[in-house]
C-alpha cells in the first residue's frame, strides 16, 4: 500500500505547467510591474486560476491507480544515483493543489480590492505568485529535496509578505522572526534527510518510504523527530508557535492565504506525505499528537485573550493546526488532511471578512474599538457568522465534520487524553470565536470612544500594532461599503465553508475515504467505547456550554448595555499568564536568544581571534613557506629540472625493481 | 594477392583522425594559395569544421567497436569519450586562437594543432604499445613547435626546455615499452594481463619506465618541472590545449593500462608509485600555486594537482571510479578551458590575460566576465554548487569505498591549500586595489572570446545538473 506514493513512472508534462504557471506570473508582475500596473493583479490572478483549471483537469490523472501505483508522476532531472527529481500528483497531492491554487485564486482576486492604491501593487501580486509557486514545489515534489527547496522558498515568500511594509518596524521584526524560527524547522529537516539519504541511499519519498520498516527504532525515531522539528516550525506548533501572531503584520490577504490556508498547513502535508515513517513508530506519533493536542488547547486559550482581530484568527488557525496535526499524529490521516481542507476554507473566509472590516473602519483592528457593525457592515457580518459556525462545529457546517473526524480518531488510535483535550478545545473554540463575532457586531458602535475607557493602555501587551494595514488610505469615505473585488470571493467561500463537510460523511463509504483509498498506510484501530455518533452529540454538547457563557457575556442584555465598562475591566484584569502569552517570546528570549548572544561574544571575542584565526595564520604562513621552497626548486634552469626528473626516475626505479625481484 | 596496407583495418575506426588530418591539409594550403585573402578567421573556420566532423564521427562510433592498425587502435565508449574531449579542447583553443593569434602564422599553428589533435585521438584508442608511442610523438612534436610560434624569447625557451625534457621522457617511455614488449613477446596491451608476467622482473622495470613516462606526461611532481615553464612561456590558446588535451590524452592511456593491461592481483602494487606521486601532486601543485603572479603558471601549478584528483578516483581501479575519474576530466576541460577563455578575452597582443595584475578591478569594468572567472575559479577549487564541487565529492566517495582513503585525505588537504590561490584570483577582481588603473582602458572583446566563455559556462553548468556517466565505458574499454 505505501509504495504507492512513488507514482507512474509515465509522464505528465501538464503537471510541469501546472507548477510553473505562478512562476511565470511572478517573473511577469516582477519584470514589467511599472508597465502592467493594475493589471498585474489580474495577470496574477489569472495565472493561478489557470493553473487551479490544470489541477481539475488533472483530477482523474491523480487519482488514477494503475498497477498498484497511485496517481501522475512526471520526471525532471535525473542527477547522480538516488538523487532524482520529478513531480508527484496523488489524492494528497491533489488535495493540496486544489486548495493552494483554488483558494489561492480567490484571495488573489480579492487583494485587487484590498490593496488597491497600494504603492507596490505589482510587487505584491509578484510575492504572492511567487509563493503559490514555492508551495506547489512543496507539495508536488516527488523527493525530500525537492520538498525541502520548496519548504525554504515558502519561508522566503512568507519573510517578503510579512514585511510587505517595510517602512513598517513591527512588520520588518516580525518577518525576521518568522524567518528565523523557520530556518530552526529547515535545519530539522536537512537532518532527517542526511539520515535517510545514509540509510536508503536516496531521496525518493518511494524509496525512503518502501524502506520503512528497515531502519533501526532509534533511526526512525530520529528522522521522524528532525521531520517534525521542520513541521512544528512551519505549523507554528509549541514552542515554536510565537512568530504566527506576529506575522499578522502582513497585509491580511497574506494572513488568509499563507498564515492560515496554506502554508503553515505544510508540516500537516509533510506528516501525512511521510506517514509510512510514522505508522511504524510509535514513539513518533505519541509526541506529534501530543504537541498537537497541546498546541490546540494553548492556542484556544490564548485566543480567549485577546483584542486585535487578527490576532484571535492567528491563535484560532494555531489551535486548528494544532488539531490537524494531532489527528495525522495519532494516526487519523484521513481526518487531519480533512480538516486541513475545510480550515482552509472557513479561515480564509474569516480572514478575508475580517479584512472587509478592517479596510470599512480604516485599518482598526482591536475589537473594543468596533461593536454594533451589523448593521453597518451587514455583508461582512454574514460572512463571518458562517465563518464562525463552521468553525465550532455547528451540526452540518463543514468543520463539524472534519473535527470529529479527529476527536474520534484520537480514541480509536487509543489516546484518550488527547480526546479529551480534543473536546475540551471545541467548546473553547465556540467560546472565543462568539467572543469576536459579539464583541466586533452585537450592541453599538465604540470606535468613538476614547481608548483609554476601554481599557487599551498598552497597545503593545494588548496586541494592538501601533498601526494597521497602511493599504487603503481613504479617510474620506469612512464606512465606505467594499468593491464587488472582495466581496465576490468571500461570498465564493462562503458554499465549501459549509458543505465541504458533507464530502466527509459516510465513514468508509464517504467519498473522502474513496478519494484517498490507497493512500495511506490502514493501521489497526480498536473499536471505542464511546461510538463515533455519540462523540458527536459530547462535542456539540460542549461548543453550546462554550457558546452559552461567550453569550451570557457578551451578548446577553446587560452586556451589551454595559459594553464599554465590561470591557475594560476585561482588559484591566486579564491575567498577566494571558496577556504575556504564557511568557513563550520571554522563555525564547532567555532560553535562546540570550544564550545565543554569550556564544556569539565568546567567539567573536574569544574562540575566533585566537583559535581559529591563529590556525588560519599559521596554517597560510607555513604553506607560503611551503611555497616559497617550491619556487627555488623553480629555478628555470633546464639543468636542474632534468636532475628533479632523473630524481624521481630513480626513486621509481628502485621500487620497481625490488618490487619485480621479490 | 594484394597486401591490404592497413591490415584488418577498418576506415570507420580512425575516420575522425582522418577528418582532422585532412582539415590540416586544407588549411596549409589554403594558406599557401590564398593568403592574402583569408583571414585569420579562414583558417580557424577549417580548422572548426575538421574538428566538428571529427566528433560527430567519433560520436558516431560511440557503442560499437572498431580496430585498425592490427588491432593497434580500437574504438567504443572510452575512446570516444577522450576523442570528444580532445575534440572539446580543440574547438576551444581554436576559438581562442582567432581571437588572438599571430595573423603571419596562423595557417601552420591552426595545421600543427590540429595534428597535435590526430596524436592526442590516437592515444585516446591506443590499444598496442607502437600507437601509444606513435600518438604521443606526434602530439608532442606539435606541441613543441606550437609552444615556439610566438616571436618571444620567452617561447622559444619554453619550446626548447619541453622539447629536451619530454625527449627525456619519452627515452624512459620507450625504453619500458621496450621491456614489456621482452617480457610479453607482444606490443599488445592486451597480451600485457597475461598471468604468467606477474612474476616477471622484466615486467616490473618496463612497466616502471613506461609510467615515468606517462608520469612525465601529467606532469606529476617530481615530473612536473617542465609545466609551469612551458605554459608561462607558450602563447595562451597553445598553454589551453595543452594544459587539457595533453592531459585528457595520456589519462586516456593510463587508463587503458591500469584498466586492461595489467595481470590480475598486481594492479595494487604496479600502481603504487603512480598514487604516490599522484598524492604529493595533490599537496604540491597546490601549494606551488600560492605563490604565482602569472594566470599561466597558476593554472600550471593547478592542472598537477587536478590530475592528481581524476587519478585519486581511479585508484581503487573500480569501474564506478572511471565513470568519476572522466566526469570530474570532462568537468575540468570546461572550467579550465573557460578560465583561459576568460584571460583570453582581455588579452590583446601582449597577453595581458596571462598575469594576474590584469585582474584588478575587473568587476568593475567587465562585471559578466568578472562574474564568469569567479565561477570558473570556484569551479576549479571545488567550491558548491559547481560541477568541480560534485566531482570531489564522488571521487571521495569511491576513494573511501576502494581503499584509498589517505588519497580522499590528500584531496581535502589539497583543496584547502588551493582555495587561498583561486580567492586570490577573485580577490583582485572585486577588491578595489592601487593596481586598478593598470588595465584601465576598456579594449572591445571579439565575439569569439565571449562564445568560448558562455559555451564553457554553459558546459559547468550542464555538467552539474546532468553528471555524464556513460556506464557503458568499461566494458568497451580494450
Amino acid at each position: 500500500m505505501i509504495h504507492h506514493v512513488m507514482g507512474n513512472d509515465g509522464t505528465y508534462p501538464l503537471l510541469i505547467a501546472l507548477w510553473l504557471l505562478p512562476l511565470l506570473g511572478a517573473i511577469l508582475c516582477w519584470g514589467f510591474g511599472p508597465w502592467l500596473k493594475a493589471r498585474a493583479g489580474w495577470l496574477a490572478s489569472a495565472l493561478v486560476g489557470a493553473s487551479f483549471v490544470l489541477a481539475v483537469l488533472s483530477w482523474g490523472a491523480g487519482t488514477q491507480s494503475v498497477g498498484g501505483t497511485l496517481g501522475a508522476h512526471q520526471s525532471l532531472l535525473s542527477w547522480i544515483p538516488g538523487f532524482d527529481f520529478g513531480l508527484l500528483l496523488d489524492p494528497l497531492a491533489l488535495l493540496w493543489v486544489f486548495v493552494i491554487t483554488g483558494v489561492g485564486a480567490l484571495i488573489h482576486l480579492y487583494s485587487i480590492g484590498y490593496m488597491d492604491g497600494d504603492a507596490a501593487f505589482a510587487r505584491f501580486f509578484a510575492y504572492m505568485n511567487f509563493f503559490v509557486f514555492a508551495m506547489l514545489t512543496l507539495v508536488l515534489s516527488d523527493n525530500f529535496v525537492g520538498l525541502l527547496i520548496g519548504w525554504g522558498l515558502v519561508g522566503l515568500a512568507s519573510y517578503f509578505l510579512i514585511g510587505f511594509w517595510f517602512f513598517k518596524p513591527s512588520a520588518v521584526a516580525a518577518a525576521r522572526k518568522a524567518f528565523v524560527l523557520n530556518v530552526v524547522g529547515d535545519v530539522g529537516i536537512m537532518f532527517a534527510i542526511f539520515l535517510i539519504v545514509a540509510n536508503v541511499h536516496s531521496i525518493g519519498f518511494g524509496d525512503a518510504f518502501a524502506a520503512a520498516g528497515s531502519y533501526a527504532t532509534p533511526t526512525l525515531f530520529l528522522i521522524c523527530l528532525g521531520l517534525f522539528v521542520g513541521a512544528a516550525a512551519k505549523s507554528a506548533q509549541v514552542p515554536l508557535h510565537t512568530w504566527l501572531p506576529d506575522a499578522m503584520e502582513g497585509p491580511t490577504p497574506v494572513s488568509a492565504l499563507i498564515h492560515a490556508a496554506t502554508m503553515v498547513t505544510a508540516g500537516v502535508y509533510l506528516i501525512a506525505r511521510c506517514a509510512p515513517l510514522w505508522s511504524v513508530n510509535a514513539d513518533a506519533q505519541m509526541l506529534v499528537g501530543t504537541i498537537g493536542g497541546l498546541t490546540a488547547l494553548l492556542g484556544a486559550i490564548l485566543g480567549c485573550a485577546q483584542w486585535d482581530i487578527k490576532r484571535i484568527l492567528a491563535y484560532s488557525t494555531m489551535s486548528q493546526i494544532g488539531y490537524m496535526i494531532m489527528g495525522v499524529g495519532v494516526g487519523a490521516y484521513e481526518g487531519g488532511v480533512a480538516h486541513f481542507f475545510t480550515h482552509a476554507f472557513f479561515k480564509a473566509q474569516l480572514f478575508l471578512g475580517s479584512g472587509l472590516i478592517i479596510h470599512a473602519l480604516a485599518n482598526e483592528q482591536d475589537i473594543r474599538r468596533m461593536g454594533g457593525l451589523a448593521k453597518k457592515l451587514p455583508y461582512a457580518f454574514v460572512v463571518m457568522l458562517v465563518g464562525v459556525l463552521a468553525i465550532c462545529g455547528t451540526p452540518g457546517f463543514s468543520a463539524f465534520f472534519s473535527k470529529d473526524m479527529i476527536i474520534y480518531g484520537t480514541l480509536q488510535h487509543g489516546h484518550p487524553w488527547l480526546y479529551a483535550v480534543g473536546i475540551l478545545t471545541a467548546g473553547l473554540t465556540a467560546y472565543y470565536m462568539l467572543r469576536l463575532l459579539f464583541v466586533t457586531f452585537l450592541g453599538s458602535y465604540r470606535g468613538a470612544v476614547d481608548p483609554s475607557d476601554l481599557g487599551i493602555r498598552h497597545p503593545e501587551l494588548a496586541g494592538l500594532p501601533s498601526d494597521g494595514d497602511p493599504a487603503p488610505q481613504d479617510a474620506t469615505a469612512h464606512h465606505h461599503a467594499p468593491a464587488w473585488i472582495m466581496n465576490l470571493p468571500v461570498g465564493i467561500l462562503i458554499v465549501p465553508s459549509i458543505f465541504a463537510g458533507w464530502l466527509m460523511f459516510g465513514g468508509a463509504n464517504s467519498p473522502w475515504a474513496h478519494f484517498f483509498a490507497g493512500q495511506f498506510p490502514v493501521p489497526n484501530v480498536v473499536v471505542p467505547p464511546i461510538s463515533e455518533g455519540a462523540t458527536s452529540a459530547i462535542v456539540f454538547a460542549c461548543v453550546l456550554v462554550g457558546a452559552a457563557v461567550a453569550a451570557a457575556r457578551y451578548a446577553s442584555k446587560g452586556a451589551l448595555a454595559d459594553a464599554v465598562a465590561r470591557l475594560r475591566s476585561e482588559s484591566v484584569r486579564m491575567p498577566a499568564l494571558l496577556s504575556n502569552r504564557f511568557y513563550f517570546d520571554a522563555a525564547i528570549d532567555a532560553l535562546c536568544v540570550r544564550s545565543a548572544q554569550l556564544a556569539g561574544t565568546f567567539f567573536g571575542r574569544v574562540a575566533d581571534p585566537h583559535v581559529i584565526d591563529g590556525t588560519v595564520r599559521e596554517a597560510a604562513i607555513s604553506a607560503r613557506w611551503m611555497g616559497t621552497l617550491m619556487r627555488s626548486l623553480q629555478t628555470g634552469l633546464l639543468r636542474a629540472y632534468a636532475l628533479i626528473l632523473v630524481f624521481g626516475a630513480a626513486c621509481f626505479i628502485v621500487y620497481y625493481a625490488l618490487a619485480g625481484g621479490r | 594477392m594484394i597486401l591490404n596496407p592497413f591490415g584488418t583495418a577498418d576506415w570507420m575506426a580512425i575516420a575522425p583522425i582522418v577528418a582532422l588530418a585532412i582539415a590540416s591539409l586544407l588549411v596549409l594550403l589554403a594558406d599557401l594559395v590564398a593568403r592574402p585573402a583569408i583571414s585569420r578567421y579562414g583558417a580557424v573556420a577549417i580548422g572548426l569544421l575538421g574538428t566538428a566532423a571529427a566528433a560527430v564521427l567519433a560520436a558516431m562510433q560511440y557503442g560499437h567497436v572498431y580496430a585498425a592498425f592490427f588491432g593497434g587502435f580500437v574504438t567504443g565508449g572510452f575512446t570516444t569519450v577522450f576523442e570528444e574531449i580532445v575534440a572539446i579542447a580543440l574547438a576551444g583553443s581554436l576559438a581562442l586562437y582567432a581571437t588572438l593569434g599571430d595573423p603571419k602564422r596562423i595557417g601552420g599553428t591552426v595545421a600543427l594543432m590540429l595534428w597535435g589533435s590526430c596524436g592526442a585521438m590516437l592515444m585516446a584508442g591506443a590499444a598496442n604499445l607502437m600507437t601509444i608511442f606513435l600518438g604521443l610523438e606526434l602530439l608532442s612534436l606539435a606541441l613543441y613547435c606550437l609552444c615556439g610560434m610566438v616571436d618571444r624569447r620567452g617561447a622559444r625557451e619554453s619550446a626548447l626546455k619541453y622539447l629536451i625534457l619530454s625527449s627525456t621522457a619519452s627515452g624512459f617511455l620507450l625504453f619500458g615499452m621496450a621491456l614489456l614488449f621482452g617480457a610479453s613477446g607482444s606490443v599488445l596491451l592486451a597480451d600485457l594481463a597475461r598471468p604468467q608476467l606477474a612474476a616477471n622482473p622484466l615486467f616490473w622495470m618496463g612497466s616502471g619506465l613506461f609510467l615515468i613516462g606517462l608520469a612525465f606526461k601529467m606532469s606529476l611532481v617530481p615530473f612536473h618541472a617542465w609545466a609551469p615553464d612551458v605554459y608561462e612561456g607558450a602563447p595562451l590558446p597553445v598553454t589551453a590545449y595543452m594544459s587539457v588535451a595533453t592531459k585528457a590524452a595520456t589519462l586516456a592511456v593510463f587508463a587503458r593500462v591500469l584498466y586492461a593491461a595489467l595481470p590480475a592481483g598486481t594492479a595494487s602494487h604496479v600502481m603504487l608509485p603512480v598514487w604516490i606521486v599522484a598524492g604529493i601532486s595533490m599537496i604540491a601543485g597546490n601549494v606551488g600555486m600560492l605563490a604565482q603572479h602569472d594566470l599561466k603558471r597558476l593554472l600550471a601549478y593547478s592542472g598537477i594537482a587536478q590530475v592528481g584528483y581524476i587519478l585519486t578516483a581511479m585508484a581503487g581501479g573500480s569501474a564506478l571510479g572511471l565513470r568519476y575519474a572522466i566526469y570530474y576530466l570532462v568537468a575540468y576541460t570546461f572550467m579550465n578551458l573557460g578560465a583561459f577563455a576568460v584571460a583570453t578575452a582581455i588579452s590583446g597582443e601582449h597577453e595581458e590575460g596571462a598575469r594576474l595584475v590584469s585582474y584588478a578591478g575587473l568587476a568593475r569594468r567587465r562585471p559578466w566576465l568578472a562574474a564568469a572567472m569567479t565561477f570558473f575559479m570556484l569551479a576549479l577549487a571545488g567550491m558548491p554548487p559547481t560541477a568541480g564541487f560534485l566531482g570531489k565529492i564522488l571521487i571521495l566517495a569511491t576513494s573511501a569505498d576502494s581503499g584509498y582513503a589517505w588519497l580522499g585525505g590528500l584531496l581535502v588537504a589539497g583543496t584547502a591549500i588551493s582555495l587561498y590561490a583561486y580567492a586570490k584570483v577573485v580577490r583582485a577582481m572585486y577588491l578595489p586595489q592601487s593596481g586598478d588603473h593598470h588595465v584601465a582602458d576598456l579594449r572591445p572583446i571579439a565575439p569569439l572570446a565571449w562564445i568560448s566563455v558562455t559555451l564553457c559556462l554553459i558546459g559547468v553548468i550542464a555538467m552539474t545538473f546532468y553528471p555524464l556517466t556513460p556506464s557503458n565505458v568499461l566494458p568497451l574499454l580494450r
